[in-house]
Formats: structure tokens, sequence, C-alpha cells
């Protein structure tokens, strides 16, 4: 399957700063990514470079194949909002303002600017000036003017800015439905509990390096098994052509299901090993814990790297630990 | 592009500063038309109504007008600027080169919709004085005020038209010039500001007597007394444009956002 989004190697410097280096990751159709990262990590960058606005120094972007700067009609099929709050002319009503879009757009539909606004729940303020919105609903007006021409690709730098938790909730369920309908989705967010909830990348970047990625996907299907013997268990497991990723945590075995396999043979097969099993569950993935240590650890690091004489700095995916270790 | 064109028109009227400008356009013809001591500061009567425009246009062009063409030339790319509404644009399928055309064929316009305004308010402003045969020139002539002889509407008009038509095309390259520094700067008020800088040193450069035919503030006084043949100053002047709108262009093709 071709990737939505492709980036290989991209870099940005900004004077002889880099403030994003080697970065290379995709997205496929029908995947929500978020890149996560503290403040001036290069999310912004990366999202503005990704879209077309900025231009690399060096690296590709590609958006469903084709390069957003030598291909400006791609950007037909791309639905992005890049600031935060979302932007848009203040005198002009929440209607207009979505208007102006589907001209530029190159026609949409006066019955899909309707929609997009009630898929926000701004119906009732759509013939309200924009200069009167509150911020979160000038970022939900932002998402229904990225949904608007139905795209392929998705690009939001911080949806969730400046939301209470309704419209936050609002929002991630119109993502939710955007991506199970075949659209790729990039965000960049601070929200990590809620990425958690509707993601299925995560991409952590830091000093514009990308540390780590992580498949929320195979996160949400690990299991948990409390027992008394966990060596026996996790060999146990290990052998079960119907599990994958076994490994020790303290005294539980961790493991990741086949979606097809049931989860009354984990204990039936434990049980037929000897292995007296206490408690099964799932293992709840600590996205705010995971990061901090990933961040704290590519510091530390880099931190070391600087300290040697005639030391590079950047410290990429590439030559850290795998998310796997954790 | 037709939509996109549209679209710039009408933010047009939404500026600040076309808003403030044409207010400045009201006022300034009044101070001419009802100004007390006209005769002891210039020597001079207004006898006719067609006299008012000349005055007004006279006493701008050197100043009040290139500052408000270049401050709403340059508030064109100020205000996507101010509303962070540049990048929301450039992420629908639509060039940057188009984009910016329509602004640069907008800031063509402006030159042309104020002036149109300019003269309107000066007529109306003159209007107490009528509109008919009267002793004396328009002062945009080559007789200036005082004239030679009786002058007849007709003729009165088409000096007026006339003299507005070419002091609102030499207007055009200031505009596209506020755009370019714009561009440039990312700023309505740096480029508005670069704009005035850049003629107060052309105007300087008058004591290079070489150059001095082909300086765009030269062309400023081509409505009245042209330096060189007019068919030479329409091409000088779309030299300058077609330079400052290249210029807009290449660089803001290549501007990070």
């Amino acid at each position: 399957m071709q990737a939505a989004i492709e980036t290989h190697a991209l870099t940005k410097r900004y004077g002889p700063r880099p403030v994003v280096r080697d970065l290379t990751f995709a997205v496929e159709p029908g995947e929500v990514y978020a890149l996560i990262g503290p403040n001036g990590a290069g999310k912004t960058t990366v999202i503005r470079l990704v879209s077309g606005l900025a231009f690399p120094s060096s690296g590709t972007v590609l958006m469903l194949g084709h390069d957003p700067h030598e291909t400006p009609t791609i950007r037909r099929r791309l639905g992005a909002v890049v600031e935060a709050p979302a932007a848009f002319y203040p005198y002009l009503t929440g209607r207009s303002n979505l208007l102006l879009h589907a001209r530029l757009a190159g026609g949409v539909a006066t019955s899909r600017v309707r929609e997009v606004l009630d898929q926000v729940e701004l119906g009732h303020a759509a013939d309200r000036k924009v200069g009167v919105y509150s911020l979160g609903m000038r970022q939900r007006l932002g998402v229904a003017a990225a949904l608007l021409t139905r795209p392929e690709v998705l690009i939001l730098d911080e949806p969730a800015s400046g939301m209470d938790p309704l419209s936050l909730h609002l929002v991630h369920r119109v993502l939710r439905d955007a991506a199970s309908s075949g659209t790729a989705v990039l965000l960049s967010t601070h929200h990590l509990d809620e990425v958690v909830a509707y993601c299925s990348h995560v991409g952590i970047l830091e000093e514009g390096v990308l540390i780590d990625e992580v498949d929320l996907r195979d996160r949400g299907a690990r299991m948990r098994a409390m027992v008394d013997d966990v060596q026996n268990a996790r060999l146990t497991l290990a052998a079960q052509p119907w599990v994958r990723e076994v490994f020790v945590r303290g005294r539980d075995v961790v493991f990741t299901l086949d979606e097809s396999a049931a989860i009354d043979r984990v204990g039936r097969c434990l049980a037929a090993a000897g292995v007296a099993l206490r408690e099964l569950g799932d293992d709840s993935f600590d996205l705010r814990s995971y990061y901090r240590e990933r961040v704290e650890a590519q510091r530390a690091r880099r931190t070391s790297v600087e300290g040697r004489p005639g030391a590079v700095a950047a410290v990429s995916v590439a030559d850290a630990p795998t998310g796997a270790d954790a | 592009m037709s939509a996109l064109l549209q679209m710039e028109l009408g933010k047009l009227g939404r500026l600040a500063s076309v808003r403030f400008g044409a207010l400045v356009l009201i006022l300034f013809p009044l101070l001419w038309a009802y100004a007390p001591g006209i005769f002891d500061v210039y020597g001079f009567f207004l006898v006719s109504g067609f006299q008012v425009p000349a005055l007004a246009l006279l006493s701008s062009m050197e100043f009040l007008l290139p500052l408000l063409i270049a401050i709403t030339c340059a508030e064109l790319i100020g205000i996507e600027i101010n509303h962070g509404t540049l990048p929301t644009v450039l992420l629908r399928p639509i060039t940057r080169a188009q984009w910016l055309l329509a602004k640069l064929l907008v800031a063509s316009a402006y030159p042309f919709l104020a002036l149109a305004f300019f003269l309107l308010t000066s007529l109306a402003a003159g209007a107490f004085f009528g509109f008919g045969p009267f002793v004396g020139g328009t002062g945009l002539g080559r007789q200036g005020l005082l004239g030679a002889g009786t002058m007849v509407p007709i003729e009165a008009w088409q000096e007026v038209l006339r003299a507005y038509l070419i002091a609102a095309y030499s207007l055009v390259p200031i505009g596209l010039l506020a755009v370019l520094f714009a561009v440039i700067l990312m700023n309505a008020a740096g480029g508005a500001l670069a704009t005035l800088a850049t003629l107060i040193v052309m105007q300087l450069l008058v004591v290079f007597p070489a150059v001095t035919p082909y300086l765009l503030t030269t062309q400023l006084s081509a409505y009245v007394q042209p330096a060189s043949p007019l068919g030479w100053v329409v091409a000088l002047i779309a030299l300058y444009c077609a330079a400052f709108a290249a210029a807009a262009v290449i660089v803001f093709e290549r501007k990070d956002f």
C-alpha cells in the first residue's frame, strides 16, 4: 500500500541550527499518527514541512506519492489546520469562511458546508462572525474546514488546543471516523492521555530528532497475566502460535494476542503447564511515563555524547534503544 | 483565478487603511475648496470647480497619495499575516504565484480606484464654484491655474481626467513595491516604511542628472509635466511594475510559512 505521507531523511535548518534532523516516517491510509514532544521539539516545523508550507533543507516529503511543492494540486486531497487556534477572517461568519474555503478548494457543494458545520456541532453558530467565536469554537471550525473536501490526508497542528473536554471528545470522534473511512491523519499534540485513546501511532520528537515510534494498536492488544511462575508462563505462552511478543515485567507476563485468539485459551494453556493464573487483564499503556522516560533518556544520552570532544550531538531513532525494550 | 481575484477585491474594502484613506480623500479637497487664506498664500482665487481636483492632486502627489497607496498595498499582505490566514489559503490547491498575482492585480487596481474616488470627492468639493466656462486654467494644463483666456468645460474635463489617469498609473509601481517589501519583511508596517524610505532616497538622487529621467519618483509628476515623451514614461512605469511584481513572486515562491 502506498503511504499517504512519507518523509525520508527530512532535515530543516534555520541558519546553521537544524530544527528537524533526518526525520523518516510514514503514515498509511486509515492511520492516526500523533507527533508528541516537548515545546520546541520541532512538531510544528514537521507539520509545515509535510503540508508543503515550508521547504526542506534536505530530504524528501511525499504526499500521496507526490512532492507537494512540485505538484500543488495534490492539496485538493489534503485537509489541514496548521495554526493554533485555527485562522479565519474574523469579520466573516463561520459559514462564510467555509464557503470561501470551498471556493478556494475548487468548488464544494453548499450542502457539504452545512454538513461539516453540523459534524463539529457549530450549526447553531454558523452565522455568527468568527471574531466572536471562543478558542474552542475556532478550533472546531478549523477541523470543519479541513474536512470540507473529504480529504485523503488530514494534517492538524494542536487540534485540541483551547478545547473543553466535550469539544475534545467531539474532535477525537471526528478524527477517528475520518481515519476509519481511510483518511490518513497526522497531528501534533500535548494531550498524551487522549492520544492513547484514538491514535494508532505515536512519534516522539526531541530537539528535531524522532527518538521513538510506538505502534499503539499493538499496545492496545497487549495483555498482562499475574502468575506464580513467570518464567514457565513466559515459555509456555511464547510457544503458542496465537501469542506474540512475550516478555516478563516484574511478577507479570506481558504478551500480545493475535486478534483471532480467545482470551480463555490463555488460562487453559497456563493451567496445562502447571502455572497458577492469579489475574489476567489488559496491559494498559502509560504513554505519559513512557514518553517522559524516552525523552529523559535521549537528553542524558545527548549530554554524554556532547561531553566527548568532537562528538556529534544527533542521536536518532536508529541508534536509540527500541520501544519494545520498555 | 477569477474567484481568487474577486475574493481579494472584496477584502480591499475591509482594510483599515482603505477606510482611513477614504476619509482623508474626502476631507483633503474640502480644505482647498474652503480655505480662506488661499489668496494670501498662493496668490490666486479659485474660480471653477475644475480647479479643486487639480489643486488636490498637485498638493498630494508628492507625499500623501504615495503614502496612502504604499500603506494599503502593504496591508494587502499584512492583513493575511495578522489574521494568520496566509498558510490557510496556501494549503488550498492554488499555487503561491496565483495567490500573489491576485494580490498584485488588486494592488495595481487600487491607485485607479483611489484616484477615481479622489476625483469624485474633489469635484463634489468644488461644486460650489460650478463647472461652467471660466477664465483661467485647471492647473493641470500647460498654462497652469492662470490659463490662457476662457476655458470651456469639455477642455477642462479632458485635462482633469487625463491628469488623474496618468497620476493613478504612475502610482501603480509604488503599490507593487510595497507588496514586494511586505513579502520580504512579512509585515505591513515594515513594507510601507521600506517603500517610503525607497521613494525618499530616490528623490535625493536628483543630484545625479543622468539618472533623474529614469527614477520612479520623477514619473510621479508626469501627469502635469512628463520628463520625457508620454509613451516613454508609460513604458518605463510598466518596466518598474514588471520588475517589482516578478521580484515579489520570486521571493514569495521560496518563503517558509
